[in-house]
């Protein structure tokens, strides 16, 4: 079936476009000295807001089963400092401490799906149950220390690790010195994302729970397993994004990632992919994750202050959601 | 649709519970929990409850740390150490509860100040001496005040930095969150001190005293200017942040950097590695607040205002234990 122009003009797609559009040309007028036009300032901005895509990655798979997931953020603390303390501190491999920290985000995202699925909460109840929980259990496991290599002894003095090889691996440039590891982690994250959504039964399993969840079961959709894999693997790219973000800062924070949540929300929402549920998909994240990502570049390159930047990004949340409406 | 209402209401309350559970207390004694208004304790023991204001932040828990190390040294006196998680009206909470429970002294490390004049002032009137820590209240109401002056550390950092330029030198800065005066007095204080100077601050952001921020707008200045002299931050993480950025682009030889600080497990250890130029010492008062209270509980003379001395650090002097600011 062919689609008129005006009908393209109308896809979900063409509209995320719009605000990303917007902003490149907010940067082509205010380019910073022509630090815009240079190729590493692109660069750098794929490698800042590939955690966050990261994020917004599982979030979508959440958002379009009519759920949504508040713990990303804290599970990504709960990664980053799991992950150092295991590489740094106990001196595990990196080829058992990857799968153990994917493993330990997968299950405090399985606690939320267990809440959502069988217990019948709410997801926005469940996943902040699990956002503080999981953030007590950063503080806990780190006795609320930053995780690095330098570590304080009782007596006030301090002695120093070696920072394991696999920091200096993931937070590095490949390809030729183009692009960021974590942004290659970032896209096949994302790769896997939109295959399961897109290619996969439990995918359109998804849409059809986010569309209508009790029609879902009467037609005999495994409404609570489809429900559940989503914010096992919700919690599982958050700890990715936390093994990413303690690779960058060398260390494990247990504050980090407050508030990213909120920016992985914002990510998702911009693309066009409904918080009702149903509708929406991946390739509208990225193009939401470059919306993010870019006005953030730009205002940090030309030095905006904290307090026009809260009210652009506001502003550009608010304009692109306004291009999703159909205008019918 | 009853049930989930109630079900939900459940999930509130535990989370609810969670975030506001009992202060974990310690104490120096023993290192174990103890039941806050056991009055079985032997008679002659002085008891200092210390209201901690978020221990979340390093600092913070280098000061908790140094009070706790401090108290050791004199089995006279026993701390209880409650956390208010960066809450001011918990803070208040748990300030009442040692006015209740009937410490010797108390200690406090206020979040704001506004919130917390009024309940030092009831503590005051009710007799228990109060000590206040790191930041003031708005009152004079209180009997002693332990502090560092971050504009002084800043003036410090700008005359030492002025020193090290070259002529026309061009300067990064890495600002805290410019709505504390914490961030406001680290910048006031190095304009000051960078007086006389013609050295340029070419790119100024608010990196909100956080280490990815810092990372990013560094990432930011370091495309927009071929040339950097020099990297202020206003706290050790931010430098460290700005210095990732640095070395990314393989331009870490061409700049220092230098931060505010200098916990031995942060700025410390960054000088010690060549991260940073230099780190100035923002000091937890810990050792001195201890050392104080006993002089109150003793009625031994002692200063109302006692303004902490700071140390700097640098490749030359870190292993000797830095030196003194002037």
């Amino acid at each position: 079936m062919k689609k008129t122009p005006s009908q393209i003009l109308q896809t979900p797609a063409v509209r995320a476009l719009v605000a990303l559009l917007l902003v490149l040309a907010y940067g082509v007028a205010r380019n910073g000295n022509g630090a815009f036009f240079r190729f590493g300032t692109h660069r750098d901005m794929l490698r800042s807001v590939s955690v966050y895509g990261l994020l917004a990655c599982g979030l979508t798979l959440v958002v379009i089963s009519g759920g949504i997931d508040l713990a990303v953020g804290s599970i990504l603390a709960l990664g980053a400092v799991f992950f150092s303390l295991a590489t740094i501190h106990w001196g595990w491999s990196p080829a058992l401490a990857i799968p153990a920290t994917l493993a330990l985000g997968a299950a405090v995202g399985a606690v939320s799906g267990l809440l959502v699925s069988w217990g019948r909460f709410q997801p926005f109840i469940a996943t902040l149950a699990a956002m503080v929980t999981a953030r007590g259990l950063a503080k806990e496991i780190s006795d609320n220390q930053k995780v690095s290599t330098v570590v304080t002894m009782a007596d006030g003095t301090s002695k120093s690790a070696p920072l394991p090889k696999v920091f200096g691996m993931i937070d590095q440039r490949v390809l030729g010195d183009n692009v960021a590891v974590v942004t290659l982690i970032f896209l096949a994250v994302f790769a896997l994302t939109w295959v399961l959504l897109a290619r996969h039964r439990w995918g359109r399993e998804l849409y059809a729970i986010g569309g209508n969840e009790e029609a879902s079961r009467l037609s005999g959709v495994p409404v609570a397993r489809a429900k559940m894999l989503a914010y096992v693997l919700s919690g599982a790219f958050a700890a990715i994004a936390g093994i990413c973000q303690a690779a960058q800062e060398q260390q494990g924070d247990p504050e980090a990632g407050a508030g990213y949540e909120l920016t992985a929300i914002a990510i998702v929402v911009i693309g066009g992919t409904s918080l009702t549920g149903g509708r929406g998909g991946v390739g509208l994240t990225l193009v939401g994750m470059l919306t993010i990502g870019y006005l953030d570049k730009i205002l940090s390159l030309n030095a905006v202050s904290e307090s026009t930047r809260l009210i652009l990004t506001g502003a550009i949340v608010a304009l692109a959601v306004l291009a999703q409406r159909s205008r019918k | 649709m009853k049930n989930l209402a109630l079900l939900a209401l459940v999930a509130v309350a535990l989370v609810g519970c969670g975030s506001s559970s009992e202060p974990e207390t310690k104490t120096a004694s023993s290192g174990t929990p103890t039941s806050s208004g056991s009055g079985s304790t032997a008679g002659k023991k002085f008891r200092i409850g210390m209201c901690q204001s978020n221990n979340g932040e390093p600092y913070r828990v280098q000061m908790n740390n140094d009070i706790l190390a401090a108290a050791k040294e004199h089995p006279e006196i026993e701390v209880v150490l409650k956390d208010a998680q960066n809450d001011s009206l918990k803070q208040r909470a748990q300030l009442e509860e040692f006015v209740q429970d009937k410490v010797d002294l108390i200690m406090i490390s206020p979040k704001e100040a506004q919130p917390l004049t009024e309940p030092v002032e009831k503590a005051m009137a009710a007799g228990i001496p109060v000590m206040v820590i790191d930041r003031p209240i708005n009152s004079d109401s209180y009997t002693c005040f332990v502090g560092a002056d971050n504009k002084k550390i800043g003036i410090a950092l700008g005359q030492w930095l002025k020193s090290k330029l070259k002529p026309g030198a061009q300067i990064v800065e890495l600002k805290g969150l410019m709505t504390t005066p914490v961030a406001q007095d680290r910048h006031n204080g190095f304009l000051e001190g960078m007086k006389g100077s013609d050295a340029k601050i070419i790119f100024d952001v608010d990196m909100k005293f956080l280490e990815p921020e810092a990372r990013k707008e560094m990432d930011s200045a370091l495309a927009r200017f071929p040339h950097i002299d020099a990297v202020y931050a206003h706290n050790d993480p931010g430098a460290h942040g700005a210095y990732l950025a640095a070395k990314a682009v393989g331009r870490e030889k061409e700049m220092m950097f230098v931060g505010i600080d200098a916990l031995p497990a942060e700025g410390q250890a960054y000088v010690a590695q060549g991260i940073e130029a230099a780190s100035f010492q923002y000091p937890t008062g810990g050792k001195e607040a201890v050392e104080t209270a006993l002089k109150i509980l003793k009625k031994e003379p002692f200063e109302k205002k006692i303004t902490l001395e700071s140390k700097f650090f640098t490749p030359d002097n870190v292993k000797a234990g830095g030196e003194l600011v002037k």
